[in-house]
């Protein structure tokens, strides 16, 4: 018996990815406390103009970068409806989009901070919990787990904790060590989520790296793309739970998740985006999803960087 | 360069030549569950990632194998002559129930030559998930002579120890009644897997010492994918560990006296005899060397006789019961 060709498989073995569109950048245009928005429409107006001049130099850095010399770049704004909910889409979201369009300013997207928790059912912060890697002190074989303290992750090692034989002598304080550090450590400790596991909450911090992620278009569920942008219709809800976790509010915006990100923001979120960095950085992409966008871009955007932490770009200023 | 043997290095991670160097280990045992667990049951127990699929098969033989689940290391990597080099990177650790009865661990990695002689960021190495970046002088040989040593230090890389760790989490699972079918040892299979090198042919070489440990080594040509060969380290473990279990019970139930129990056979005779099904999953560009394999290590041949001697034992024992308290047999009419 030559040439006979056979196959089988069963379909409950394969699983396929969706793809999804991607500009080459999506910028952040700020984020705004309860406060801000108290400020009324002058001080949402100064925010855009200040905002304004980095975004049109995001652009021509974009289009530098990207293959044909013309970058497609989405805008949005997420709103804080996690912690602190305040006023409602039918009240905010017109302020919102009037005060950047007095100053030129195009939001494309907007998004509900809640939604980086949950999305559609879909529970994205437990997604990426579940894919965290941690990163391993030196001596970690294998056999044992890296030492996790439950809720945080670190970018080394903690200081041994005193204890109570210990405490009987004195103890001198050890240092706590960043893994790979050059020459001296800068230790970062992140609490990801507080609480008993019913009244669980997730941190700004981590709900934050949930945000990088659904902007660099790399979650899935079960291969299925998560928290897909819901066009506006013009009608807004008195309450943000009604409200879709990302709205696109122009109809001909470009896609909302890009290759990288730049996010505008106040140097007071500098320490939640060290934050952001560092729970990034040990999340352990889904390789199907790592493997599209880096073919995507070897004609779209050539010199993405391998590591997802380096697609992310930032302004910080006041 | 011709003539010499040379010295075969760490390939790079994106090797010119499509050199690969693998090492992982297979920890082999039972399922702590009375009977067969179903596929619903394994797909909710193996469910070790939110988001993702357990992916099960059915035929020819029900398999069903968790998402991988890395976890980081960074430690010392044995080496045959001692040589010391680190390795800084991620395991690939799965766990797969097969027929609903045996468990599974694997944890493997790909070893590439590391960046810049020194660690990177932990972004570095989760850029490239299932690889350990090797710091270090020294050579594929050296490592493999180290991986594939009985001896282990516990302040080496130990991807037997991260299979057993996923594994626990899996085997004490709610939804298993913790009742073990039969009392069987596990097994370990360490194995190096090297791939790419110019003119080889396939080879594959299983050792199996006292004890539970056992070693596998294979070299393939380039153009087979590793992973493949993953796979296949993982059935010859399976293989290995069903017959280490079922001579176990032949040993235990003392065939050769007729007056020995038959007892301790039948959970294997209920439980396993079935599983045996030598390159069910295996890339088919791999099967003549499992094959082959099989046939040098004659895992097969014992299996089937052993298989043959327990039936042949069976019946005998059902005639002599029938014998001793129904119609004489022979006479043409028992059992019509």
């Amino acid at each position: 018996m030559t040439g006979v060709e056979v196959a089988f498989s069963e379909a409950a073995g394969l699983r396929t990815t969706d793809d999804v569109p991607l500009a080459h950048v999506s910028v952040e245009l700020g984020h705004l406390y309860a406060e801000d928005f108290a400020g009324g429409p002058e001080r949402l107006r100064a925010h855009f103009a200040r905002v304004r001049p980095w975004v049109d130099a995001v652009r021509a850095a974009a289009d530098g970068r990207a293959a044909g010399g013309r970058a497609r770049m989405s805008t949005c704004f997420l709103v804080d409806d996690y912690f602190t909910p305040f006023s409602s889409p039918a009240e905010l979201v017109p302020q919102l989009l009037d005060a950047a369009r007095a100053v030129g300013v195009e939001i494309d997207y907007l998004a509900r901070e809640s939604g980086c928790a949950t999305a559609h059912g879909v529970p994205l912060a437990q997604l990426v919990e579940g894919r965290l890697v941690a990163d391993p002190a030196p001596g970690t074989t294998g056999a044992r787990p890296p030492a996790t303290e439950n809720g945080w992750l670190c970018n080394g090692q903690r200081s041994p904790v005193a204890t109570a034989s210990a405490m009987s002598g004195a103890v001198a304080w050890v240092p706590p060590v960043q893994n790979g550090a050059r020459n001296h450590s800068v230790f970062l400790d992140v609490e990801l989520r507080s609480g008993a596991a019913d009244s669980q909450r997730w941190s700004c911090a981590f709900l934050a790296t949930v945000w990088q992620l659904l902007r660099l278009g790399l979650l899935r569920n079960d291969g299925r793309s998560v928290a897909d942008a819901v066009p506006w219709d013009g009608a807004l809800p008195d309450v943000w739970g009604d409200l879709p976790p990302l709205l696109r509010l122009r109809a001909g915006a470009r896609a909302f998740s890009a290759y990288r990100t730049f996010s505008i923001l106040a140097p007071r979120f500098l320490d939640v985006e060290h934050a952001v960095r560092t729970v990034l950085a040990q999340v352990a992409i889904d390789e199907d999803v790592r493997a599209q966008v880096r073919r995507r871009a070897r004609t779209d955007d050539p010199t993405l960087p391998v590591e997802v932490v380096d697609r992310l770009g930032y302004l910080f200023d006041a | 360069m011709k003539g010499v043997a040379p010295r075969r290095g760490i390939p790079a991670h994106d090797d010119p030549d499509g050199r690969e160097f693998l090492t992982g280990e297979v920890r082999t045992g039972v399922v702590r569950h009375g009977s067969a667990v179903p596929s619903t049951l394994a797909a909710r127990i193996l469910a070790l990632v939110p988001g993702e699929r357990v992916r099960t098969l059915e035929r020819p033989v029900s398999y069903a194998v968790s998402p991988d689940v890395f976890t980081g290391v960074d430690c010392t990597l044995p080496s045959g002559s001692g040589r010391q080099a680190r390795g800084v990177g991620t395991l690939t650790c799965r766990v797969a129930l097969v027929g609903g009865r045996v468990l599974q661990g694997s944890a493997y990695t790909r070893l590439t030559r590391g960046t810049d002689g020194r660690r990177q960021s932990w972004s570095h190495y989760l850029a490239r998930p299932g690889s350990v970046e090797v710091l270090g002088r020294s050579s594929v040989d050296d490592l493999a002579a180290g991986l594939l040593a009985a001896a282990a230090d516990p302040a080496h890389l130990d991807p037997g120890g991260a299979a057993d760790r996923t594994v626990d989490v899996v085997r004490w699972a709610p939804g298993l009644d913790g009742r073990l079918p039969l009392r069987a040892a596990r097994t370990r299979l360490r194995w190096v897997v090297t791939t790419g090198d110019q003119d080889a042919l396939p080879s594959a070489a299983l050792t199996t010492g006292a004890g539970a440990f056992r070693t596998l080594r294979v070299g393939l040509p380039a153009g087979v994918p590793a992973m493949a060969a993953v796979e296949l380290c993982e059935d010859v473990a399976l293989h290995d560990w069903l017959l280490t279990t079922l001579l176990d019970r032949v040993s235990r139930s003392r065939l050769d006296d007729p007056s020995g129990s038959l007892e301790p056979l039948l959970p294997a005779v209920e439980h396993l005899l079935h599983l045996w099904m030598p390159a069910a999953r295996t890339d088919p560009r791999l099967v003549p060397l499992r094959t082959g394999l099989d046939r040098r290590a004659g895992l097969s041949r014992q299996w089937d006789a052993t298989v043959a001697r327990i039936r042949d034992q069976f019946s005998l024992r059902t005639i002599m019961l029938l014998s001793a308290h129904g119609p004489a047999v022979g006479d043409g009419t028992a059992g019509r």
